[in-house]
C-alpha cells in the first residue's frame, strides 16, 4: 500500500511531463508533420512571447503576489514605440520600451509594498489605467511598426531565430538569478513564509518590489518580441494575456500561494500550451475546440497537482502517527 | 501599566475629537454610499441630468445584472475564493436558454412550455458549472483562481461553439415575447428585473446575516482550519458559495438575454473586472472572512454612477478606463487606511 502510494506519487510528480509525452504521441500519430524538427522550431517561436511574459510572472507568483497588468503594459509600450520612437535604431527603441515597462512594474511594486494593498487589486487597476492611456495615445487606432522592427522577425543570431534567441537569453538570466543567487533564494523564502523571512532579517518589501520590476521588464521584452511577429497593434492587443501567462506558470508547477515553482517549469508550461494549439492546427481541428482542449489540459494538470499535494499530506501524516488505526 | 483601565487606555491612544469627526464617515459601513452622494453632488454642476429620472432608470436597468453577479461573487470572496467563470456562465446560460425557446427552430420553439423550460435550463447551466468549480476546489484541492480560469476558458469557448449548431449567425435571435417581457415589463411601476434583483439581494443578505449557514461562510473565510476543528462542514460551505455564484450568473444571463432579445455567446463578456472591482470597492476582502451584501450594492451603484456620469460628460472609452482604474485603486487605499485606523483603535 505504502509502496503503491509512492509509485503513484512519482507518477503524479511528473504528471505534466507525462501529459506532454502523451500529447506528442497523439499528435504524432495523427500527423507526421507534427514531430518534424521544423515544427518544433515553430512551436518555440510561437511560444516565445508568452514564455517570456510567464517567466516574469513566475517571480511575482513565487512571492505569492500576482500581476494582472502585463497585457496593459505590453499595449502601452507597443503604442509608445509605434508613435514616438520612430526613426531611431531599434535597439534604442527597445531600451526605451524596457525603461517604461520596468517603471510600470516599479509603480505596481511600490503601491503593493508601500500601501499594503492586495496585488490583485493594484494590478487590476493599473491594467485599466495602462490600457486607457494607450488608447488615448493611439486614438484606439491600429498602429503599424517600422520595417526595421518587422524584419527582426526573420533575423537570426548565430543561426538561431531572433524570437528563440530572445527567449533563451531571458530564460538563462532568469534561471541564474532565481537558482544561483542569494536574491533567488530570498524570493523563495519570502514566498514560502513572509513572516519567517521578515524575522530572518530579509528585506521582504524590497524583494517583492524587485519581482514586480522583473515582471514589468519581461512584459516589455515579451511585448517587443510579439510586435516583431504580428507587426501591428490594436486596442485588443495583449487583452487577457495575463491569464495565459499565469496558466503557463501554473501548468509548469508554480504555486499561486508562493514559494513553489521554477522558471524551467514555466517555460515548459508555455511550450505545452503552444504545442497543443500547434498540434490542433496541424491536424486541422475545428478552431472552436482550441480553447476547450487548452482549458481541459490546464484543468487536468492542476487537478493532478492538487491530488499530489493531498497524497503527500497523507504520506506525511502516516510517518507522524505510525500506530494510528487503519 | 498594570492598573490602567481599558477605557482610559483607549482614550489616550485614540484620536482627538476633531479627528474622530473626520474619520467617522470613513469607518462607517455606509462609506461607499456617502461617496456616491458626494460624487453625484460634485458632478451635478457639469451634468445636471444626473439627477433626472430618465438617467436613473437607465442606471438601474444597467445595474441589475451586474448587481446579481456581484452578489454571487460576494459569497465566493467571503470564503476566500474567487469565481472568474461568471462571465462564461452568463454566455453559456444565455445561448442554451435561447436554443430552447427561440422561435427559429428552438427545441421547444412555439410551445407554451418553452419559456419555463428555458429558464430552468439556464439555472441548471449555472448550477452545473458552479458545481464543477466547487467540487474541483474542495475535492480535488485546486486553487479557485485556476479552476474558474480553466472553466471560464472552456465554457466561453463552448458557448461560441454551441451557437454554430443552432444558428447561422453568431447569436441566437427570435426569443419569445413572454421572455423578452422580463426586461421591459414592470409591476406596480417597478421593472421586473429590479424586483428580481431586489429579492435576490434581500435573500442573500438574510442568508449571510441571519442564518447558521451565513455564520459558517464567514468562519470558513476567516480561518478554514479553525472552522473545520469547530465542526463546520467546510467543504459543503465552499461548494454552496460556488453554486450560489453560478445560479446568480444564470439570473444575470436571463436579464441580458431578455434585454438584448438574443442569446449571445459574448453577453456580459467584459463585465468580469467590473464585478470584482465593484465588490472590492464595496469593502469585501479578497482574503476572505469580510464582506456584506449591502457593501456590494453600494459598490455596484458607485461604479455605475461613475460609468454613467462619464458617458454623460461625453468622455471617451480611454478616459473611462483610466478613471475606473484610479477609482478602484483609490477605494483599495481607503480600505487599507480604514483597516489601519480600526486596528489601531
Amino acid at each position: 500500500m505504502k509502496l503503491g502510494s509512492r509509485a503513484l506519487l512519482l507518477i503524479l510528480q511528473n504528471a505534466p511531463y507525462l501529459l506532454f509525452i502523451v500529447l506528442l504521441v497523439v499528435f504524432g500519430l495523427m500527423s507526421d508533420r507534427f514531430l518534424a524538427l521544423a515544427n518544433f522550431r515553430n512551436i518555440i517561436i510561437q511560444a516565445a512571447p508568452i514564455a517570456i511574459l510567464a517567466i516574469g510572472m513566475t517571480f511575482v507568483l513565487l512571492t505569492a503576489q500576482i500581476d494582472l497588468s502585463v497585457g496593459g503594459s505590453m499595449y502601452l509600450t507597443a503604442s509608445v514605440l509605434a508613435l514616438y520612437l520612430t526613426g531611431i535604431p531599434w535597439p534604442i527603441g527597445l531600451a526605451a520600451v524596457l525603461v517604461l515597462a520596468g517603471a510600470i512594474g516599479a509603480v505596481n511594486g511600490f503601491v503593493v509594498t508601500r500601501f499594503g494593498i492586495a496585488s490583485f487589486i493594484v494590478t487590476l487597476a493599473t491594467l485599466f489605467i495602462l490600457r486607457g492611456i494607450a488608447m488615448y495615445l493611439s486614438n484606439t487606432r491600429t498602429l503599424m511598426f517600422e520595417d526595421q522592427i518587422l524584419t527582426l522577425n526573420r533575423a537570426t543570431v548565430l543561426g538561431i531565430p531572433s524570437a528563440i534567441f530572445a527567449f533563451l537569453v531571458v530564460f538563462a538570466i532568469a534561471w541564474v538569478v532565481l537558482h544561483q543567487t542569494p536574491f533567488g533564494r530570498q524570493v523563495y523564502a519570502v514566498g514560502g513564509d513572509p513572516e519567517a523571512a521578515r524575522k530572518a532579517g530579509l528585506p521582504v518589501s524590497r524583494i517583492v518590489f524587485a519581482c514586480f520590476v522583473i515582471a514589468g521588464l519581461c512584459a516589455g521584452i515579451g511585448g517587443f518580441v510579439s510586435i516583431t511577429q504580428i507587426g501591428a497593434v490594436g486596442p485588443k492587443y495583449g487583452d487577457q494575456i495575463e491569464f495565459a501567462a499565469i496558466a503557463a506558470a501554473v501548468l509548469g508547477g508554480v504555486s499561486l500561494f508562493g514559494g513553489r515553482g521554477s522558471v524551467s517549469g514555466t517555460v515548459f508550461g508555455a511550450i505545452l500550451i503552444k504545442s497543443v494549439q500547434n498540434g490542433l492546427n496541424i491536424i486541422n481541428a475545428d478552431p472552436y475546440i482550441y480553447p476547450l482542449v487548452t482549458a481541459a489540459i490546464i484543468f487536468l494538470a492542476v487537478a493532478i497537482d492538487g491530488l499530489r499535494t493531498r497524497i503527500i499530506e497523507r504520506l506525511e501524516r502516516r510517518t507522524i502517527r505510525p500506530l494510528a488505526a487503519e | 501599566m498594570t492598573a490602567v483601565p481599558p477605557a482610559q487606555l483607549a482614550r489616550t491612544a485614540g484620536p482627538s475629537a476633531g479627528m474622530t469627526r473626520f474619520i467617522r464617515p470613513i469607518l462607517s459601513e455606509y462609506f461607499v454610499l456617502v461617496l456616491c452622494v458626494l460624487y453625484v453632488a460634485a458632478i451635478y454642476p457639469f451634468v445636471p441630468e444626473i439627477v433626472t429620472w430618465g438617467v436613473w432608470s437607465n442606471i438601474l436597468s444597467d445595474m441589475m445584472p451586474l448587481l446579481v453577479v456581484a452578489i454571487g461573487q460576494t459569497f465566493v470572496l467571503i470564503v476566500a475564493g474567487i469565481d472568474l467563470s461568471v462571465t462564461a456562465i452568463i454566455s453559456m446560460a444565455a445561448v442554451v436558454g435561447a436554443s430552447v425557446m427561440t422561435g427559429n427552430g428552438g427545441y421547444l420553439g412555439g410551445s407554451a412550455l418553452a419559456v419555463p423550460v428555458a429558464v430552468l435550463a439556464m439555472l441548471i447551466v449555472g448550477l452545473g458549472i458552479g458545481a464543477i468549480n466547487g467540487l474541483s476546489v474542495v475535492k480535488l484541492n485546486m486553487p479557485p483562481f485556476i479552476v474558474t480560469l480553466a472553466t471560464r476558458m472552456f465554457v466561453a469557448g463552448a458557448a461560441i461553439w454551441y451557437v454554430t449548431f443552432h444558428s447561422t449567425s453568431s447569436s441566437i435571435a427570435g426569443l419569445p415575447d413572454a421572455f423578452t417581457g422580463f426586461a421591459t415589463g414592470s409591476l406596480a411601476g417597478l421593472p421586473y428585473t429590479v424586483i428580481v434583483a431586489g429579492l435576490i439581494a434581500v435573500a442573500a443578505h438574510m442568508l449571510l446575516s441571519r442564518t447558521r449557514y451565513g455564520r459558517w461562510i464567514y468562519a470558513v473565510g476567516a480561518n478554514p482550519k479553525a472552522a473545520r476543528v469547530s465542526g463546520i462542514p467546510v467543504e459543503r460551505t465552499i461548494l454552496m458559495t460556488f453554486l450560489i455564484s453560478g445560479a446568480c450568473a444564470s439570473v444575470a444571463a436571463m436579464m441580458y438575454a431578455s434585454r438584448m432579445q438574443t442569446g449571445s455567446p459574448i453577453a456580459g463578456e467584459n463585465i468580469l473586472l467590473d464585478v470584482i472591482g465593484a465588490v472590492v470597492i464595496g469593502g469585501t476582502s479578497l482574503f476572505g472572512g469580510k464582506g456584506k451584501i449591502v457593501w456590494t450594492v453600494f459598490g455596484v451603484l458607485f461604479l455605475l454612477i461613475l460609468d454613467t456620469s462619464m458617458k454623460l460628460l461625453g468622455a471617451s472609452l480611454f478616459a473611462i478606463y483610466i478613471i475606473k482604474g484610479s477609482v478602484i485603486l483609490l477605494a483599495a487605499m481607503m480600505d487599507t487606511l480604514r483597516n489601519r485606523i480600526l486596528t489601531e483603535r
